[in-house]
């Protein structure tokens, strides 16, 4: 027979501990992550910090396990405007079975169908790679920034749904998936050693290009279920990025002396691919693809040609766009010659 | 042929020369690329581009590019056109497992970043993936708790009634706030770890990752929200949660040991949550732990279909899980007996301090249901827990005869 449950005198020192009444008020947006960053429980630098699973402003436990090692200064994770990127992307969370209209899907010509699913085969494989380097960091998250680590944990659910929409795309409307991707630049995402370098090489320059190629989604999709699938996509992708370029921005305002690392894990990535982290869109089949369906057919692959440069020049002139506004300006004179040549 | 600078109307206008002029292209650029097979319209287009003279030139000053074309062969099934079994639904994961699409691999065997059905590009790099075996990982729900995932989404921020909370006892409103910190903690935790787990199973399961990719979605809002409640009615942070719990499945060494030790945590939780109304001071505490236990259910949906699965594809690897979940079970048990976890509860089902035997009872009851339901989740796959942990199995005793 088991040993009852003991009923222990009551000890109630947790009722102690609430020196600071605390009554956030909801704003029109509702109760968000600002409006509770507020008295003992607001974020900041200088913090009693550890590395157990305490989230910011809990009491701490005398015996807490250590949980592996975390970054221990705000700077190495944060982006300023963390918890309203994050409050954003619950609220404009979308469905991929319900808000693309796939009856608009109609048959198209073999050539746009064929290109268009090539296009979706590389980028479900691009998202997959996109939801996994998060979850990869968030164990390396302290819980005094856990803002950080609950917007990357939207982000796994936002490159769910973009796999998911590119795979629906490619086996909805007669078609199938084709041939597999590059792959050149993936690996760099995932062998990232750092907080920073994974986000300037994931947020601000892979996910930059595939941002800039969804918004020409316009001029790529055949159909208004395509269209607006890079419209719903490129929306997740905005907060990404603009999280990768908040975190530049203040990890060069509050280190400066990282510059010319951050410079090397750029110089490397373009090194090693056209495409940075993004897949590589200069791939044969994802290049001719692209041609085809910005010219508008085989016969019209020319014309495509001259729009695939149009999108190359704007993803490398949005890209140092971006660096420039997040204080690396001086990118522009060092950027690999695959990239360059798109520069002036 | 009209010429750079010739007055002449061609193919070229003098529009389209004035702005080769402006960009600085070769003079005799446009015609040369007329002579070589460029159509007017991409002469046009790429006009339109602005590329620099460094481009243009390489890009009209040379035969046009013969697109090759072979991937419009590749060996895959073509022809797919997924139909939507239900409208409400709209065209889910589950609709398109069609044809080879949804043949899920007992095991796969490509190491690269390949997305399933895919034809594979030679030369690829290997990802590090761990995960290869569909037993390991794979529930037949997952699609269909994945599409659910979605449409039920929610939002603290503006799906709970924050502006309706009144103020609550002094006890009542701190006991709050401590299961809020506690739970709080517990769902951020359980969210980084299954978050690690990620880069360790391949495409070949991509359905079972779009799923987790929801769970840890679900995890991070219910960490949100039982913050918000802590912070939101005069109260505040508590003592944080204890941590052997989430220790043990942070040190799990396969994804099947992680699963079996959270199947022990996530059906006492989601007990927890489906009873919660019981604690709850106001409707915005019951209409939170309703949504949370909503959520949750998906999540032990997948813990006991994958189990059943993958005990019955590996019967040998039975007894082994016997093991995990006697260490989440001793660990559970122990936090039970934490203060700051279970004094909360005594006070909130009590009413107050000075009620607390009458808060004994219910909790009682409450770890009861929790250990019963437990059991019966175990049940469900035909799994026979062999010895049940003695701090669990002690509440499945009556409260009175145990005490006689």
């Amino acid at each position: 027979m088991s040993a009852a449950p003991t009923t222990p005198e009551l000890d109630l020192s947790w009722l102690d501990l609430y020196d600071d009444p605390t009554s956030a008020e909801p704003t029109k947006k509702g109760l968000t992550l600002d409006a509770i960053d507020i008295g003992d429980y607001a974020s900041a630098e200088d913090l009693p910090r550890d590395m157990t699973p305490r989230l910011r402003g809990a009491a701490s436990r005398e015996n807490a396990h250590r949980m592996g090692l975390t970054y221990q200064t705000k700077h190495d994770v944060w982006a300023d405007q963390c918890r309203s990127l994050y409050e954003e992307a619950i609220q404009r969370q979308w469905s991929s079975a319900r808000d693309i209209p796939w009856d608009t899907l109609t048959e198209l010509p073999d050539e746009k169908e064929r290109a268009i699913c090539q296009v979706a085969t590389m980028l479900t494989e691009v998202e997959f790679i996109a939801g996994d380097v998060p979850g990869q960091w968030l164990p390396h998250i302290s819980g005094d920034e856990f803002e950080v680590g609950l917007f990357l944990m939207t982000q796994i659910m936002d490159e769910a749904r973009h796999t998911d929409v590119f795979r629906k795309r490619a086996l909805a409307n007669g078609g199938g998936l084709l041939q597999q991707g590059a792959g050149l630049g993936l690996r760099n995402l995932i062998e990232a050693q750092d907080f920073t370098e994974m986000s300037v090489l994931m947020h601000v320059q892979a996910e930059g290009f595939v941002q800039s190629m969804f918004r020409m989604g316009e001029l790529i999709g055949p159909t208004q279920a395509d269209k607006r699938i890079f419209r719903m996509a490129a929306q997740d992708e905005s907060r990404h990025l603009a999280f990768g370029v908040m975190h530049l921005k203040h990890i060069l305002s509050e280190t400066p002396e990282r510059r010319e690392e951050i410079h090397h894990y750029l110089d490397k990535a373009e090194e090693r691919s056209a495409g940075g982290g993004s897949g590589d869109v200069t791939f044969p089949p994802v290049f001719e693809s692209l041609c085809i369906l910005l010219g508008g057919g085989k016969d019209r692959f020319d014309e495509g040609v001259a729009k695939f440069l149009l999108l190359r020049r704007r993803q490398v002139k949005e890209y140092l766009h971006r660096l420039e506004v997040a204080g690396l300006g001086d990118r522009s004179e060092r950027l690999g010659p695959a990239l360059a040549q798109y520069a002036n | 042929m009209a010429r750079d600078g010739a007055a002449t109307e061609g193919p070229i206008t003098a529009e389209m020369r004035a702005a080769a002029e402006a960009l600085g292209w070769d003079d005799g650029l446009l015609d040369r690329a007329l002579d070589y097979g460029y159509s007017p319209r991409t002469l046009v287009s790429a006009l339109g581009t602005k590329l620099a003279p460094s481009q243009a030139k390489s890009f009209l000053d040379r035969e046009p590019l013969k697109p090759d074309l072979s991937w419009m062969d590749a060996p895959t099934e073509w022809g797919v056109r997924a139909e939507q079994a239900d409208p409400e639904m709209g065209l889910t994961v589950g609709d398109i497992l069609v044809g080879s699409y949804g043949e899920i691999p007992e095991l796969w065997t490509d190491r690269t970043e390949i997305a399933r059905g895919s034809n594979p590009q030679e030369g690829q790099e290997d990802m590090g993936y761990t995960i290869f075996e569909k037993a390991v990982v794979w529930a037949d729900s997952v699609s269909d708790l994945y599409e659910r995932a979605i449409r039920d989404r929610w939002a603290p921020a503006t799906d709970l009634g924050w502006r309706s909370l009144e103020a609550l006892p002094d006890d009542i409103e701190h006991a709050i706030c401590q299961v809020m910190t506690e739970h709080s903690e517990r769902a951020y935790a359980e969210a980084t770890v299954l978050g690690r787990w990620l880069p360790e199973v391949s495409y070949g399961y991509l359905e079972m990752k779009l799923f987790m990719g929801s769970v840890i979605y679900d995890l991070a809002r219910h960490a949100e929200a039982f913050r918000k409640r802590a912070l939101s009615n005069g109260g505040g942070l508590g003592l944080q949660a204890p941590t052997d719990l989430i220790r043990g499945a942070s040190e799990a060494r396969t994804y099947p040991e992680l699963m079996a030790y959270l199947f022990v945590q996530d059906s006492a939780f989601l007990t927890f949550f489906r009873h919660a109304g019981d604690i709850a001071q106001n409707q915005l505490e019951r209409d939170l732990y309703a949504l949370v236990a909503s959520d949750r259910e998906r999540l032990m949906e997948y813990h006991v279909d994958r189990f059943d699965a993958f005990l019955k594809a590996m019967p040998d690897r039975r007894l082994e899980q016997q093991r995990y979940l006697a260490k989440a079970e001793v660990r559970l048990a122990r936090e039970w007996d934490d203060p700051a976890v279970r004094e909360p509860l005594l006070l909130l089902l009590g009413g107050s301090r000075d009620n607390a035997a009458e808060g004994e009872a219910a909790l009682h009851a409450l770890r009861r249901r929790q250990v019963e339901e437990y059991l019966g989740h175990l049940d469900s796959v035909g799994f026979i827990r062999s010895r049940l942990h003695s701090g669990l199995a002690a509440y499945l005793e009556d409260p009175e005869e145990a005490s006689a």
